[in-house]
């Protein structure tokens, strides 16, 4: 008996080795509860791309190229001990990608609508950035404005009061961020997803229907289904 | 890298994109830069290797005709020749990318072609061991066999 109990104990040690060397296997149980899609939009040379490195790499890309298309992120937050993984797509700014990286919009929880605020342009055309998203997510989508490269107070060019006035207006939550200094990165992203996760706790947000942008996964394994999981981690591990 | 390449284009917007590409073929004869790149970037999304091959005959065409572009056209070529396996033509592309600009974007293609491709290598190599292994066992088996009629015609 007590040999057959130190290999069920020597499994699991096996089954929780590769568990945490293999956190995000679809087989494999979940580490995060929630998933998150979030967009990010605005103009070209706003700092979209440098807002997610900086959130996902915790670094600032210097001399960043245009992003071509659509780029992609990921980062696991934790919102009232709650793992969300978030799962960031980053749109290209220039014009000849707007209408086809329309699609993305499709399903996203929180969007986050960038200007730049040492370029008055990309803060005007803010109305109709928000008008493509009204119109392409769904009514509970949460909408957040950032005011990007705060770091260069002596080229502003539009002022946080204005901007805040904006966004109380159409009711978007707003900060104004630094890429390069990292300055309200973290709360932008974080923020997002605590109002999402309040959506969700408060029923205005379905998660049932396929384009509120969130799932919800299993928590935690549980070692009763053992076997399946264990052969399934043991397939995909590639580490 | 994975989740760009696995993400498939809404069968609505390929269709709709599609529609404009049609419509401006019959009404003028030709079509714009921008409607046959943004068809191309549908198809280049699609689950079908059809639609891949056609988007990327359309990047071909535009690549070669209007320089503008063509660091976008470059990159969904990379893309495109990625999402149906066709490795060393998305390789060539990442590479006559590079060659140009440095980019994380395009390097991270690469670095997931390459990881394929090495994939695919072991793959072979297994698959190459075991056929080994198996003429290994049929001959053992004939030299046993024939040893045997030997000794027993002895």
């Amino acid at each position: 008996m007590s040999k057959v109990r130190s290999v069920v104990n020597k499994l699991h040690e096996r089954i929780d080795y590769f568990i945490e060397k293999c956190p995000n296997m679809t087989a494999a149980p979940y580490n995060y509860n929630y998933i998150f899609k979030y967009i990010i939009i605005g103009d070209m040379g706003v700092g979209k791309s440098c807002l997610l490195h900086q959130f996902t790499e915790k670094k600032f890309m210097a001399n960043c190229p245009h992003t071509i298309g659509v780029e992609f992120g990921t980062r696991i937050i934790e919102v009232d001990d709650k793992k969300i993984k978030l799962q960031i797509w980053d749109t290209a700014g220039q014009e000849r990608f707007r209408a086809v990286t329309r699609s993305y919009y499709r399903g996203a929880a929180g969007a986050l609508m960038v200007y730049d605020i040492t370029r008055r342009s990309t803060y005007n055309h803010l109305s109709s950035w928000l008008t493509d998203t009204r119109n392409l997510t769904n009514p509970s989508t949460v909408i957040f404005l950032i005011g990007n490269k705060s770091d260069l107070e002596s080229t502003r060019e539009v002022t946080y009061e204005e901007a805040k006035e904006f966004a109380d207006e159409n009711g978007l939550m707003f900060l104004e961020a630094s890429a390069m200094t990292g300055q309200n990165v973290e709360e932008a992203f974080l923020e997002t997803a605590r109002k999402i996760y309040q959506n969700i706790q408060e029923g205005r947000l379905d998660l049932n229907a396929s384009e509120s942008g969130v799932q919800h996964r299993p928590s935690q394994p549980s070692r009763t289904s053992l076997s399946s999981e264990a052969t399934g981690a043991k397939d995909q591990c590639s580490c | 890298m994975e989740d760009l390449l696995n993400e498939v284009v809404p069968q609505e917007d390929l269709e709709r994109f599609e529609k404009k590409y049609h419509h401006e073929l019959e009404l003028d004869g030709e079509v714009t830069t921008d409607t046959k790149f943004e068809y191309a970037f549908c198809l280049v999304r699609s689950r079908y290797t059809n639609d891949i091959r056609k988007g990327i005959m359309i990047l071909e065409e535009l690549a070669r005709t209007h320089p503008d572009g063509r660091r976008d056209y470059i990159y969904y070529l990379a893309f495109g020749n990625a999402r149906i396996k066709e490795y060393t033509s998305g390789l060539k592309y990442c590479r006559a990318f590079l060659d140009i600009e440095s980019n994380d974007q395009v390097r991270s293609l690469e670095e997931y072609i390459k990881k394929e491709i090495d994939k695919e290598v072991a793959k072979g190599m297994v698959v190459a061991g075991g056929a080994a292994l198996v003429l290994g066992g049929i001959l053992g088996l004939g030299i046993a066999m024939a040893r045997n009629k030997q000794k027993r015609e002895k």
